[in-house]
This record gives structure tokens, C-alpha cells and sequence, in this order.
């Protein structure tokens, strides 16, 4: 099963060409050529279609250029325009406000506007010193805002204008549509395939009495492929890209199942069914954003209650207590409680301002990491520990702040390890697994001689050992894949990861809301983080947390969290028609979109981002920089001003 | 909204940390990962706790052992004398190639990972001269061995007692009843014994002796067969009478060099006999010799004996051999090996082998004074007939252990030849006079190396 046998069939092929064909077609060895080549041949086609599917995916991801929106400007008394580009924008004279008022008597953080699924504008005073006034009245509250309305931040004056429903549409038809360039369905059916292949040679690896259930478990599975893709279809949305990729780490999932633990597929199986429809509801609910702001505190009150019973009344496998037992089904509240804990985390932008509100996420964060300590299950408790780190910093963006915090959970994670050296023990072989292969290194061991053992195409699916080792369908997962599909597909799993949080961050840049934005990139840090612990800590680059790798481990309750978190993702992703957890613009009349008075839609402005933007958008940049210069009022003389503004930025102030 | 966008960094952050982490993992993967599959837990690789693929063979490619039909050598000779070098059935020879190379002979290779058949490893050790030299040993304990020391290849290393690795159940049964024959038959002397030196201790005495006391034109001495000395006395076979240094060595006059050694003085005796190596460790190819010993009292008579060899001085074999390289190589020779090569199933070579350099801490004038002394020893002494036309330089030695035993029987040295630059180690225990009874060995091991070139 390695390349190999490809070459031994090829010389195979010379040795007998110097024989005659006659004598050849006697041979009863062509057979065994032939076989030899096809697995050969199989074996370089599996990571082959596993490749092509991601790049396909990767480049509809990541290719296109990052289009913000528009959703409505502020004009000022020189003609000058500025585009609101998201539902969430920070007024002020900083430079990383959205709306920069170079203006001395605008406070750095002057006013926060926000925009509802309804298409409602809402004006929030911050901390201003010369005030804030809408049509002349100071603002004290919150206030709703039509467009027409005039704002005055200190001495700057402000016309508002909202995009109007007909030109939104317009918009959102403009928008490039998700899988223009790269058809989803091409890309499925290399999948299908994938999946096939995966399905076979499965089946050949195990008892014949797993058959069936394997060959039925597979066709299930891309039956259900199939038919989100057709529900997509049917909603007009084209953005599968993540959906995909997700479905390719589920199919390697199902397959370590089938070989390792043949007799529970059809729970695997139950648990991607689910998780899908906790991914489509999680979509819709995200849909509505007050909607899923008024779930924070049920949830919030819900998952506290579940590990409260968990720690109370919890099982212990594995050496944590983390499960639980309702009759036959037995689950991890930690799994259920990652997607409320993003839910908690995210904020809008006007709340990102309120303290009272980071104090509730950080009891709540506290509280969850605490639960998860006493259950040792130290793993889950880092993941959820990272990813309040990372909420906490999107929020403030108080780098030594969320040091602070690094530093005293590494001080309690050292006091607990002083006063409980059972746990340290663990930690005693990091990084000399070599040494006690028999007892703290066992599985880490294992892991790296199967990893290695497989090569870049494996060893063949059910032809390792590794999978024989308690607990390695979930927390040596990486080694098991890399022995018997190969290294490379091994790495295309982490790669997968790479993408959902390399995706998440670049759809920030376009992102409506701050709660989106926030949600997403937690859940691409979570799925980082965990992917890190599952990998790194198997082959002791970290320490053996036990720790699931997103949608590959086996198990219900990840395998269900995992599916129900990517809707975060989904619902960042800001592209036309992309996903089911944004919506479509509602369809107008004909007249109204005639008759709008709104001004035209201004030339897209270019986003700054980590990612390289493509010649189009530059030129755009480029023309869009002249127009400023001609119309805009800040003359050459008011330009140092805005300079002395600059140096100011860098103030600690600025860290809100 | 832009100031949570210029957060997002934090995020790539972790991005960069997942995949530099799996960037060092493949760094490790590549380089280590002939290690890993080695392990014993790799069903891929063993059965049983052994591993069924991979084959060693001797310098000229004669098949020792073969992992994929777990067969040994055809002769039985062969197998026998070569045992140390190969290894036993049940991995109890942890200094045989079987344990040291398993993770050559396993073909692990970052593409294909491991397949079916292994890679072939080359000891340095020529099975047919290891053969001789088991024979020539006749079934006596001790050890035989040959390096070059320009190369660092160990050419030939036997280890008695030894066993037919077919017997291996057999012999570990016996071992466990305590069988006297199987004595400590699971170390292979060579490498991890300790033995005392007796008179090629000299060597180091007769070095600081040049270095320290320029004896070499000044020291004079009168044998008459004892000295006294406070609390003993030391003695000789017979009387040398009168004695320059080179004589005193050629003869191995223990009065000379009692002498010697109340003149120089425990520590810069111990300086010496540590700037030779044959105090450290010597690491090669995974395994690490054992480490020589000398210690000193302030009472003189056993000093006067330490600068024989004997008190309780101990020295390894290896080590003993390399020093000898070094001196043949004038303060710096090739460390010694046992890896020739690796070749892949497909017949590329599959791993870099090569051997360190191996210096002492002694003068190249000394090291030249001494050669000059040693090859005396053998055209003035042990008689030049019996090595043919190479020019050996040697020591024997006959250390004394106790008084109901025979001594055991050293002859180091080494083949001050450019053509044939061979050194060379021959311990027997119990063996009776070291120039006859090692000398002999090492005379015929010597000449059928130089024949088959």
C-alpha cells in the first residue's frame, strides 16, 4: 500500500516485457500485479481528491477580495461623505474609529451608531467631552436615528443617510456570490468520491459482520452531504465552502470509527445528523441578532446549571469527570457548553463599552474553568480558558491586561500542580516520552512510531495499530489517520483548521456586527487551540491534555459542538448569499427602487486587512484616494492636523 | 468595528503557532522518524518484541543475521564469532547490531514511511577474520580485536564466552541456573568489561616518564630482580641488570617502573592515564564502553604497582584499542565504528555513516618516542617472524588478578603502516604469559586481515 508497489509494478512490467506476451498472460502473477497496482494506485488517489477539495475550497475561500458593504453615510457641511460600512460603527476622532472626524473638539471615541436587522439606526453617546446632539437635542441614551437626521459631535455637523431597502438589494445583487469561480457541486462530487474510497476500503479492513452497517453509515452520510447542499440550493445560498470542508473531516471521522469501533457508527452517524440540525438551528437563530442577544442569559443560566449537575452527579471515563448519563445516551456538558460560552462572550459594539458587561463574561468564563478544573479536565478548561482570552482581548483589546491573566492562571495552574502532584506527574515525561515508554509516554510513543510509520500515503485504512490503544479514536486521532491515510491527509485535517480560523479572521474585515465578528474568531481559536492540544499533545510537542481535534475525534457530544460552533463561522461570512445564517434582503417593489432619493451607492471602499487584496481593489483604492483629495475639505493646511491626531492615536487612551 | 478588526491578529497568532508547531513536528518526523518506527511496540516492525525486517551483514556483505526470515548466518562459526556483533534472539546482547542499528535496519523513509522489507545494514566487522579470531581464542575467554584507525572501522571484534545465537533459549535457560560456562556471556567484553592492564599499563607511565621526567635519555636502572620499598617489595621475573627506558620497556621491567612511578607521583600518573582516554567513555554508534579506573595511596609500594598496571588499575578494551590507534596516529586517530553502510531495499544507500575523530592528550613527540619503543618491543623481543612483513609496534601484558589463577594475557598495539594502519586489542583471561599466549592471536588475526587485502 505505499508507492512502492507502484514502482514494483511498473519494473514488474519491464521484467516482463522481455519475456514474451504469451508467456506473460500465463502468468497468474499479472493478477497480483494488477491488484498491487490499483492499491498503489488508490493509495496516491485518496490524497489526491483530499487535496483538490481543499484547494478548491481554500481558493473560493480565500481568493476573492474582501468587499465590504454599505449601509448608509454620514455627510458633512463640505459635501464629503462617510460610507458606514458595517451595522456596528465607532464615530471619533481616533484612527481606528470607522468614522474618523479629524476634529479637536471630537473625543477620540465620540458616538457608536448601530444598525438592527430591521434596518433601525440607533445613536449611542460614549464618553465625549463637548457633546453629542441629534436635530439639536443633546443625546444622553440611546436614540433611534432616520435618515435625514442631523448629528453634531462637538463642532462637527452631520447629515445621516441610510441605505434604503431597494439599494441594499441592489448591494447584495453586486456582491460576488460564493462559488462563481469554484462550483460547490464539482467540488462534492471529488468528495462523494473521496467518501467511496474511504468506504471500501474500510469495509475490506473489518469483519464481515460491520459491513453492512459501514457501506450504510457512508451512503447516509453523503446522503446528507447532498442534501444541505440542496437545501442551500433550494434558499438561493451558493457559500458551501465550509460546509464542505467540515464534511471531509466528518468523513475521516467516520472512517477511523468504522475501523476502530465498527459498533458504534451508527452513534457517530446520529451525532453528525444532529449536529447538523443544531448547526442549522444555531444558523437561524444568528440570523436575528437581538434574537440571539436575548438568548445570552437563559444559556448562560442553562450551562452554569449543567456543570453544576455535572459536577454533582458526574461519571468519570477516562480519568474526568466530565460525562453524563441520561439513561442509554451519555454526554459532555463541557462540548455543549463551548457554543454557549461564545454566545456569552460576543458582544455588540455599544456593549463593548459597558464594564458591568465584561465583568458578567468573566465570572461566567470563571466559573466554567473552574467546573472544568475540579472535574480534571484540564484540556477543556485550557480551550475555554484561550478562548475567554480571546474574547477578552477582541473586546478591550487590552494587551497587558489579558498578560495579566495569562500570568495568573499560569501562577493558580502552578499552586494547584504544587498541591496536587498527581497531576504534575503528567507533565513530568513532556518532552522525554522516550524515556518511559511504558507508563507516562505510552500513547505519545505510539503515536509518533505509527505517525511515522504510515509515510506521506499510509500504511492502508485498517492496517495500523495504533487504534487498538485506549482512547485513540478521540485523543491520538492524528496518529491513527497518519498511519493508515498517510501523513499528508493527516496534515490536510489540520489545514482544515487553518482555513475555518484563516476564513473567520478575513471575514472580520466585512463584518456587520462586532457580536459576529467576536463569535466567529472565538470559534476559530477554540478549534486552533483544540487542534493544537489533540496534535501537538499526542505527539509531545505539549503535554497530553486529551483533548478532541474538531469534527475528526470520535464521540457524539464533539462531534455535535463542533457542527453547532461552524455556524459562527457561517454567520460571519458576509458574502452573497453565503449561508442560511444571514438573510437575504426582502424583495421590493419595483417602483419603490425607482423613486429612492438616496444618493448612488459611492465606489466600494478598500478594507484594511491581513490579507493581500487583488489588483481590482487597489486600483479602486487608487481612485477612490484622488476623488478624496479633490473633494474633501481637509485642505493641505488642516493636514498637519490630522497628522498631530495620528501621533495622538498611539496613546494608551486609545485602548478602550 | 475597525478597532475589533486590528484585534484579529490575536487569532492569527494561534494560526501561526498551529502551524509552526506542525512545521517543527515535520522537522522532527524527518530527522527522527527513523527512531520512532524502530520502537519495539511498531507492529509494523516486530513480532514477539523482534524485528522482522532488515538484515545485517558483515563488511563484505556475507548475511548475519536476516530479520525477514529471522534466520543467522549459515556457518556455524561464523555465527558464533560474530554473536557480540549481531546480537541473541532475545535482545539480551544489548550491544549487538540487532538492538544498536534497529533503527537502520528498520527502512523507515519520510515518503513512504515503512514498507515491507528493510533496509540492509553493513557492519564494519569481517566475518570471516572474526571466524579466526574466535578460533585462534580456542574456546578461552577474553576478546579479539582489530580497527582501522585511519577510518575508525572495527574490523574485527570477538567476545568470549559466546554462544550460537540458534541456542539462544537453550543458553538463557543455563544463564538463569547459573551455569558457569555463561559467565557473564551477555556483555561483550570488549565493549563493557573492565579488565587490569598489567604491563601495557606501562605505556602511560613510560609516556609521562618522557613528558615529565625526559627519561628517555636520562633514566637509568639496575635491575636485580626486587626492589624494596617500606611496606613490600616489587619484583621481576628475573634480573634485567642494567636498563635505559626503551630496555626497561622491552623487557617490562616492574622495578623500572616502579621506580618511574615513585618518581612522577600518583596524580600526574592519573593525568596521564586520563589524557589517554582510559578514564572516559567512549561513544560510538549508540553504545558507550565502560569506563577504566585508577586510583592511588600515599603508601608507595602501591604506587610503585599502579605504574605497572597493576593495584587497581582497571582499563577497557576499547578504549585501550583506541589509544593505541591514537598513538599510531600521533596524538589523533578515527574513533572507532561499527556501521560500514545502509543500503535501502532498493539498493541506494540509505543513511551517512561515518566514525568522529578520536584524540589524546599526549605529544606528538611522545606519541613518536613511543612508537619508536614499541615496534623495539617487537624486533628486539617478541620476535618480528610471526607478523610477516608488517611492522607492528606492540605491548603484552600479564596482569596478575590472584594468586590460585592464571594472569590474564594482553597484547595491544597497532601496525605503524599507512598501507595496513590497523590497531588492535587481545585480552585473554587466565591466559598465561600476554606475548605468548595473545600474542599469537593477534599475530594470526594480523596477517589474514593483511592477506585478504
Amino acid at each position: 500500500m505505499d508507492l512502492s508497489s507502484v514502482g514494483d509494478f511498473f519494473s514488474g512490467l519491464l521484467e516482463s516485457a522481455t519475456g514474451s506476451i504469451n508467456e506473460l498472460l500465463g502468468q497468474a502473477e499479472v493478477l497480483l500485479l494488477i491488484t498491487r497496482f490499483l492499491d498503489g494506485a488508490l493509495a496516491v488517489l485518496l490524497p489526491l481528491l483530499a487535496i483538490l477539495v481543499i484547494v478548491r475550497c481554500a481558493r473560493s475561500l480565500l481568493q476573492g477580495r474582501i468587499e465590504s458593504e454599505t449601509w448608509g453615510w454620514l455627510s458633512d457641511s463640505a459635501g464629503g461623505h462617510h460610507i458606514l460600512h458595517h451595522w456596528e460603527v465607532l464615530l471619533g476622532r481616533s484612527r481606528r474609529c470607522d468614522v474618523v472626524l479629524p476634529d479637536k473638539s471630537v473625543s477620540r471615541n465620540h458616538a457608536a451608531m448601530t444598525r438592527n436587522d430591521k434596518g433601525e439606526w440607533i445613536l449611542f453617546p460614549l464618553r465625549n467631552k463637548n457633546g453629542l446632539f441629534l436635530n439639536g437635542s443633546p443625546v444622553l441614551s440611546a436614540l433611534r436615528m432616520k435618515s435625514g437626521d442631523r448629528l453634531r459631535l462637538g463642532g462637527t455637523e452631520l447629515v445621516f443617510q441610510a441605505v434604503t431597502a431597494a439599494q441594499e438589494e441592489e448591494q447584495a445583487k453586486k456582491r460576488t456570490r460564493p462559488g462563481k469561480v469554484f462550483s460547490p457541486g464539482v467540488t462534492l462530487f471529488l468528495l462523494t468520491l473521496f467518501q467511496a474510497i474511504l468506504c471500501l476500503r474500510s469495509v475490506d479492513a473489518v469483519d464481515r459482520d460491520y459491513h453492512q452497517s459501514i457501506y450504510l453509515s457512508f451512503i447516509v452520510l453523503a446522503l446528507l452531504m447532498w442534501l444541505v447542499y440542496l437545501i442551500y440550493r433550494i434558499f438561493r445560498r451558493t457559500g458551501f465552502e465550509i460546509e464542505t470542508l467540515a464534511f471531509f473531516l466528518t468523513s475521516l471521522c467516520m472512517t477511523v470509527t468504522a475501523v476502530s469501533t465498527p459498533g458504534t457508527i451508527y452513534t457517530q452517524l446520529l451525532s453528525v445528523a444532529l449536529g447538523l440540525i443544531l448547526f442549522f438551528a444555531l444558523s437561524i437563530v444568528l440570523r436575528d441578532l437581538e434574537l440571539a442577544k436575548s438568548l445570552r442569559w437563559p444559556a448562560a443560566i442553562g450551562a452554569v446549571a449543567l456543570l453544576t449537575f455535572n459536577l454533582l452527579l458526574g461519571q468519570t471515563l477516562f480519568g474526568a469527570k466530565n460525562w453524563i448519563a441520561i439513561g442509554p445516551l451519555s454526554f459532555q456538558p463541557s462540548e455543549i457548553v463551548k457554543v454557549v460560552f461564545i454566545l456569552v462572550g460576543a458582544t455588540t459594539l455599544d456593549r463593548m463599552f459597558a464594564r458591568r458587561n465584561l465583568v458578567f463574561t468573566l465570572v461566567f468564563s470563571a466559573f466554567c474553568v473552574g467546573c472544568l478544573g475540579l472535574m480534571s479536565d484540564f484540556g477543556t478548561a485550557l480551550i475555554f480558558f484561550v478562548a475567554f482570552l480571546a474574547i477578552a482581548f477582541l473586546r478591550s483589546g487590552d494587551l497587558p491586561s489579558v498578560c495579566f491573566m495569562t500570568a495568573a492562571a499560569g501562577f493558580a495552574g502552578f499552586i494547584v500542580l504544587h498541591f496536587k502532584p498527581y497531576i504534575a506527574s503528567r507533565f513530568s515525561v513532556y518532552r522525554h516520552v522516550w524515556e518511559d515508554p511504558m507508563g507516562m509516554g505510552y500513547q505519545q510513543t505510539r503515536t509518533l512510531s505509527a505517525m511515522a510509520s504510515g509515510g506521506l500515503f499510509g500504511q492502508g485504512i485498517g492496517e495500523g495499530w495504533l487504534k487498538r490503544i485506549g482512547a485513540a479514536n478521540t485523543d491520538l486521532v492524528f496518529g491513527v489517520i497518519a498511519e493508515e491515510m498517510g501523513l499528508i491527509i493527516a496534515l490536510l485535517a489540520v489545514l482544515v483548521i487553518v482555513l475555518f480560523a484563516l476564513f473567520a479572521v478575513k471575514s472580520a474585515a466585512a463584518g456587520r456586527s462586532c457580536f459576529y465578528v467576536i463569535a466567529s474568531c472565538a470559534t476559530a481559536m477554540i478549534f486552533v487551540v483544540q487542534t493544537m492540544l489533540n496534535v501537538f499533545g499526542s505527539t509531545d510537542l505539549l503535554p497530553l491534555t486529551g483533548v478532541t481535534f474538531p469534527f475528526v475525534s470520535c464521540g457524539g457530544s464533539s462531534m455535535m459542538a463542533c457542527w453547532c460552533l461552524l455556524a459562527y463561522i457561517k454567520a460571519s461570512d458576509t458574502r452573497q448569499n453565503a449561508g442560511i445564517a444571514i438573510r437575504l434582503p426582502k424583495p421590493r417593489r419595483q417602483e419603490e427602487a425607482v423613486i429612492s432619493p438616496a444618493p448612488p451607492i459611492p465606489p466600494e471602499a478598500p478594507q484594511q486587512n491581513h490579507f493581500r487584496e487583488d489588483p481590482d481593489t487597489r486600483a479602486a483604492t487608487q481612485r477612490l484616494e484622488q476623488v478624496a483629495q479633490t473633494t474633501s475639505r481637509w485642505s493641505p493646511g488642516s493636514f498637519s492636523a490630522h497628522v498631530s491626531i495620528h501621533r495622538e492615536d498611539s496613546s494608551p487612551d486609545e485602548y478602550l | 468595528m475597525k478597532k475589533l478588526q486590528g484585534r484579529t491578529w490575536f487569532v492569527l497568532l494561534f494560526i501561526l503557532l498551529l502551524l509552526g508547531g506542525t512545521g517543527f513536528l515535520m522537522y522532527s518526523y524527518v530527522t527522527e522518524g527513523g527512531e520512532w518506527v524502530a520502537f519495539k511496540a511498531n507492529s509494523h516492525l516486530y513480532s514477539n518484541g523482534q524485528m522482522t525486517t532488515g538484515s545485517l551483514t558483515d563488511r563484505n556483505g556475507l548475511v548475519l543475521y536476516d530479520g525477514e526470515t529471522d534466520s543467522y548466518a549459515q556457518d556455524e562459526d561464523i555465527r558464533t564469532a560474530c554473536l557480540h556483533a549481531v546480537g541473541d534472539e532475545y535482545g539480551n546482547i544489548v550491544t549487538g547490531g540487532r538492538v544498536l542499528f534497529r533503527g537502520y535496519m528498520a527502512a523507515f523513509h519520510p515518503l513512504t514511511g515503512v514498507g515491507e522489507s528493510g533496509n540492509t545494514v553493513a557492519l564494519t566487522i569481517d566475518a570471516k577474520i572474526n571466524e579466526l579470531a574466535y578460533q585462534a581464542l580456542d574456546g578461552q575467554r577474553g576478546t579479539v580485536a582489530v580497527y582501522n584507525y585511519e577510518t575508525g572501522e572495527i574490523l574485527c571484534m570477538v567476545s568470549s564466552p559466546t554462544f550460537d545465537p540458534y541456542d539462544s533459549e537453550e543458553v538463557l535457560i543455563a544463564v538463569n541456573e547459573g551455569d558457569e560456562r555463561y559467565d557473564s556471556v551477555y556483555l561483550n567484553r570488549f565493549l563493557s568489561s573492565t579488565f587490569t592492564p598489567g604491563s601495557i599499563f606501562k605505556i602511560v607511565t613510560a609516556a609521562a616518564a618522557i613528558e615529565e621526567l625526559d627519561a628517555l635519555d636520562s633514566f637509568s636502572f639496575t635491575c636485580t630482580g626486587s626492589m624494596e620499598l617500606d611496606d613490600g617489595e616489587i619484583t621481576c621475573p628475573s634480573a634485567h641488570g642494567d636498563l635505559d627506558l626503551a630496555g626497561a620497556l622491552e623487557h617490562s621491567c616492574n622495578c623500572a617502573f616502579g621506580q618511574l612511578a615513585l618518581e612522577l607521583g600518583g596524580q600526574r600518573l592519573m593525568r596521564y592515564a586520563q589524557e589517554a582516554g582510559l578514564l572516559s567513555q567512549l561513544t560510538f554508534d549508540g553504545v558507550t564502553s565502560a569506563r577504566g579506573s585508577y586510583s592511588v595511596t600515599d603508601k608507595d609500594l602501591d604506587l610503585a604497582w599502579s605504574g605497572v598496571g597493576q593495584y587497581t588499575n582497571l582499563v577497557n578494551p576499547c578504549s585501550m584499542m583506541a589509544l593505541m590507534g591514537a598513538i599510531a596516529g600521533e596524538g589523533k586517530a578515527a574513533a572507532p565504528t561499527l556501521l560500514h553502510g545502509v543500503t535501502s531495499p532498493s539498493g541506494l544507500p540509505a543513511a551517512i555513516v561515518g566514525s568522529d575523530s578520536h584524540s589524546i592528550g599526549w605529544s606528538e613527540e611522545t606519541c613518536q618516542t613511543l612508537k619508536r619503543l614499541m615496534r623495539g618491543n617487537v624486533t628486539g623481543h617478541y620476535g618480528q617472524q610471526q607478523f610477516g612483513d608488517l611492522p607492528v609496534c606492540a605491548k603484552s601484558g600479564t596482569a596478575e588478578v590472584s594468586s590460585s589463577e592464571q594472569p590474564h594475557a594482553w597484547f595491544v598495539g597497532f601496525v605503524d603502516d599507512p598501507e595496513h594502519p590497523y590497531a588492535f586489542v587481545v585480552m585473554v583471561e587466565h591466559g598465561g604469559w600476554g606475548s605468548k599466549t595473545a600474542g599469537s592471536i593477534a599475530a594470526k588475526v594480523l596477517t589474514a586481515i593483511a592477506e585478504t587485502e
